[in-house]
C-alpha cells in the first residue's frame, strides 16, 4: 500500500481509534469489492479514524450511519466528498435544511411513483433497443456498451432533449462513471455544466413542461432562481443518476454473470423480480459519502472536532449482520430487503432517484434474461472494480452463446 | 390516544391508536396499515403515503404547506382530499380521523 497523504494524528483521537486504512483501496478490493469492505466492517472499530486521504473518521455500521445521515445539526452535507470542495447554492447534495428543501421541493414531483410509470416505455425501449444490439455479437463490455449508456438516454426522456445529444454528453459520462484518474470526474462534471448551460439558456426564453423549464424558471424564496443555482441543480439531477445507475447495474450484471441459479430463479418466476431488485440493491449498496462536523461533539464515546470529515460507507448498512440476517446471501425472497439497506440514503437527502433507479434495474432484469438468459464472465478476462465516492464497476466482460434462446 | 381509521379501496378497515406528535403515515407503519409504504421516511419527498381525508375532515386538519402541495399533484388518482399522510400531524384534535387508502397503492 502507498500512502498517498498521511498526517499527524489530531490529540483527541485516541491511539486505539486510528487505522491506517484507505477508502479508495480497501485491502482484497480487487476479487469483491463488497466483501472488501465487509471485511473491514468485521474487523475495525465501529468509529476509527484514518490518516489517509487526508486525514477523516469512518463510520462502519448501520445504526450510526443512520444516525449521521438523520442529524444535519452536527453532520453537515456541505463537504460531502472526502477532501472535497465546499458545495455551492443550488447543488442540493451539498445544501443543509431549511434552504436545501426549497431546491430539492422544485425536483421531486418529478421523481415520484407516477412521473417514472409514465417515463417506463422509454427505459423498456431503450434498453431494449441496446440489447437486441448486443445479442447477435456473443459477448461485451457491459459497463461501456449499456450500463452507462442507458441512464443518458433516459435523462435525454425524462427531460425532452433529443436522443442524438448522446453523442455529446456519453464521453463526459464516462469520465464521471469511470474516472481514471482525479482530473476525470472534473472534467466530467465541466462537460455536463457546458451542456447544462446551454440548454438552460434555450428553456429560459421558450420554456415548455419539462424538469429543466420548471427548474430555470422557478422562484426560490420569491425571487428568480439565480442562472448559476438552476445550472448547480439541473447538474446534480443528471449527475446523480449517471455514474450510480451504471455501476449498480455493474455489480448486479456481475453477480448474475456468476450464479446461474438466481437468473433460473427469476426467468422461473418473473413476479419475484420487484423483490429480487431490492434485495440486490441492499447487497450491492454504493455510495461512499461523508459529512463535515459543525461543532465539537461527541458521539459513541467518541470525540469529534467541528471541521473533521466522517465518511459514512452506506453499502456497509446492507451488510451488517446487526441490522440484517445473513448479510452476505442473496435471497430474493427476503423480506423487504429495503427495511435493511441505506443504499438511497436516509432523511432530507434521501435519494430522489430511487424510483427512476429501480425502474432501470427491473427493466434490466426482464429485458436482459428474456433475450440472454445465460452468460459468463469471459474467459480470460476479470472484471476490474474501483473503490470511490461511487463504488464502480470499471470493467465487465460477458460472454454468451448466440444461439442460446 | 387519538383513533385513527385506515380505509383501504377495497372496504377494510383499519383501526390503530396513534401517538400525540407522531404522523399520520407513522401511525400507519407502526402497525402495518397496508397501502403505505412511505418511500422517503416522512420528508414530502416521494408521495407514497398518499391517502384520502374523509370529507368531514377535510377542513379540520391544517392545510397542507408549500412542499407537500407539489408533492401532492405527482401522486396517482389525486382529489381534493388528497394529503400526504407524513405531513399531517396526530394531535388531541384528531381522534377519530378517518383517512382512505389509493387503489394504487393497496392494490400494489
Ligand atoms: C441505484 C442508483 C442510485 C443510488 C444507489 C443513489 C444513491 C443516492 C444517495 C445515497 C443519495 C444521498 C446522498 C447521501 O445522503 O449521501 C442520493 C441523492 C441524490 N440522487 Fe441518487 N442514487 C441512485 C440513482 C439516482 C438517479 C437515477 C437519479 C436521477 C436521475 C438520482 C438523483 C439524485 C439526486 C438529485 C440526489 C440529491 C438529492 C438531495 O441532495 O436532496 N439518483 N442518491
Ligand atoms: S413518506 Fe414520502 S412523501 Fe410522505
Amino acid at each position: 500500500m502507498t500512502t498517498n497523504s498521511t498526517m499527524d494524528i489530531p490529540a483527541h483521537v485516541p491511539q486505539d481509534r486510528v487505522v491506517d486504512f484507505d477508502y479508495l483501496r480497501p485491502t482484497g478490493i480487487d476479487e469483491d469489492l463488497h466483501l472488501a469492505w465487509k471485511r473491514a466492517q468485521d474487523s475495525l472499530p465501529d468509529i476509527f479514524w484514518t490518516p489517509r486521504n487526508g486525514g477523516h473518521w469512518v463510520a462502519t455500521r448501520a445504526q450510526d450511519i443512520k444516525a449521521i445521515q438523520l442529524d444535519h445539526q452536527r453532520f453537515s452535507h456541505k463537504r460531502l466528498l472526502i477532501q472535497g470542495p465546499e458545495g455551492h447554492e443550488g447543488s442540493v447534495l451539498t445544501m443543509d435544511p431549511p434552504r436545501h428543501g426549497l431546491y430539492r421541493m422544485l425536483i421531486s414531483p418529478a421523481f415520484s411513483p407516477k412521473a417514472i410509470a409514465a417515463l417506463e416505455p422509454i427505459v423498456r425501449q431503450t434498453a431494449v433497443t441496446l440489447i437486441e444490439e448486443l445479442r447477435p455479437r456473443g459477448e461485451c463490455e457491459f459497463v461501456g456498451d449499456f450500463a452507462k449508456v442507458l441512464p443518458v438516454e433516459v435523462f435525454l426522456g425524462l427531460v425532452d432533449l433529443p436522443l442524438e445529444d448522446r453523442e455529446f454528453l456519453l464521453p463526459f459520462a464516462e469520465k464521471i462513471a469511470r474516472p481514471r484518474n482525479p482530473q476525470d470526474y472534473g472534467e466530467g462534471q465541466a462537460g455536463l455544466t457546458q451542456y447544462i448551460s446551454q440548454v438552460l439558456t434555450a428553456r429560459a426564453q421558450q420554456p415548455g413542461g419539462d424538469l429543466l423549464s420548471k427548474i430555470v424558471t422557478a422562484k426560490i424564496d420569491g425571487e428568480p432562481i439565480a442562472f448559476e443555482a438552476a445550472v448547480a441543480l439541473s447538474r446534480t439531477v443528471l449527475a446523480g443518476g449517471l455514474d450510480t445507475v451504471a455501476s449498480i447495474l455493474g455489480f448486479v450484471a456481475r453477480f448474475l454473470a456468476l450464479n446461474p441459479g438466481h437468473r433460473r430463479q427469476l426467468i422461473d418466476d418473473p413476479s419475484l423480480v420487484g423483490n429480487a431488485v431490492e434485495e440486490l440493491i441492499r447487497r450491492h449498496g454504493i455510495a461512499n459519502t461523508a459529512r463535515v462536523l459543525t461543532q465539537d461533539t461527541e458521539f459513541k464515546g467518541v470525540r469529534l472536532r467541528a471541521g473533521e470529515q466522517i465518511l459514512i460507507p452506506n453499502n456497509l448498512y446492507g451488510l451488517d449482520e446487526r441490522q440484517v440476517d445473513d448479510p452476505l446471501v442473496v435471497d430474493f425472497t427476503r423480506a423487504h430487503p429495503d427495511r435493511h439497506s441505506a443504499a438511497f440514503g436516509n432523511g432530507p437527502h434521501r435519494c430522489p432517484g430511487s424510483f427512476l433507479a429501480k425502474s432501470e434495474i427491473t427493466v434490466f432484469l426482464q429485458e436482459w434474461l428474456a433475450r440472454i438468459p445465460d452468460f459468463d464472465i469471459k474467459p480470460g478476462t476479470t472484471p476490474r472494480m474501483a473503490s470511490g465516492h461511487v463504488n464502480a464497476t470499471h470493467e465487465l466482460h460477458l460472454a454468451w452463446d448466440t444461439d442460446s434462446r | 390516544m387519538p383513533k385513527i381509521t385506515f380505509i383501504e379501496d377495497g372496504g377494510a378497515e383499519h383501526a390503530v391508536e396513534a401517538t400525540v406528535g407522531e404522523s399520520v403515515m407513522h401511525a400507519a407503519m407502526d402497525n402495518l396499515v397496508p397501502g403505505i409504504s412511505a418511500e422517503c421516511g416522512g420528508y414530502a419527498n416521494c408521495a407514497t403515503c398518499h391517502v384520502y381525508v374523509d370529507q368531514a375532515w377535510a377542513d379540520r386538519l391544517p392545510a397542507p404547506e408549500e412542499v407537500e402541495e407539489v408533492m401532492i399533484e405527482a401522486a396517482f388518482d389525486v382529489r381534493p382530499t388528497s394529503r400526504l399522510s407524513c405531513q399531517i400531524q396526530v394531535t388531541e384534535a384528531t381522534d377519530g380521523l378517518i383517512v382512505n387508502l389509493p387503489a394504487s397503492q393497496t392494490g400494489a
